[in-house]
């Protein structure tokens, strides 16, 4: 049961590809959603390739990546797995970022996403929630 | 994560104890538990490790 007479549901806007701000999203995103609040994560731009399938994963991090890394901090991808599986997460992959990368849904991490979705209707359905941008 | 895990598995009216070494874990899990309603038993910090009691409600 998702967001009680108390809370909002979060919608996060998810553009870097950098580690630490990957990882941030993904640590809120979780929390919020086992918190039961509803959640929305529109990924875009240089996040998207975080998240593709296999060998063409991209994934860039500064000298706090390193240090996580090296103490063995929660991968974001575990965490928002986590997140589909104990709360309401929603998981959607810009449509247009996805139309210049040439990837379909098929291309990202299996389960993972709910859909290849616009801009325009991720804003929309934010109005009614929070919205943090990473 | 692991807590929630436990918590779906088992039965309301059952305890869960969780044993960390992070002082974090110490306030996050009782403002977690609040915002879930679930009862929080107790919290102690034994030899640097928060052992922390969650009661099921729900």
């Amino acid at each position: 049961m998702a967001n009680t007479d108390e809370t909002v549901p979060l919608f996060i806007l998810l553009c870097a590809g950098e580690h630490e701000r990957v990882q941030m999203a993904a640590m809120s995103a979780s929390v919020a959603a086992v918190s039961e609040r509803t959640v929305e994560v529109f990924v875009s731009m240089n996040a998207l390739g975080v998240f593709y399938h296999g060998d063409d994963q991209v994934y860039q991090g500064g000298e706090f990546s390193q240090r996580m890394l090296e103490k063995g901090a929660p991968d974001p991808i575990e965490l928002l797995k986590q997140g589909r599986e104990f709360g309401e997460l929603r998981m959607i992959a810009c449509a247009m970022s996805a139309e210049i990368a040439d990837k379909t849904l098929q291309d990202f991490i299996p389960g993972l996403f709910d859909e290849i979705g616009g801009l325009t209707r991720f804003l929309a359905d934010a109005e009614r929630g929070q919205l943090i941008v990473f | 994560m692991a807590l929630i895990a436990e918590l779906r598995l088992c039965q309301i009216g059952d305890s869960v104890e969780v044993l960390s070494s992070d002082q974090g874990s110490a306030s996050d899990i009782p403002a977690w538990i609040a915002k879930v309603r679930h009862e929080l038993v107790s919290v102690e910090e034994r030899d640097e490790v928060w052992h922390i009691i969650v009661k099921k409600l729900k």
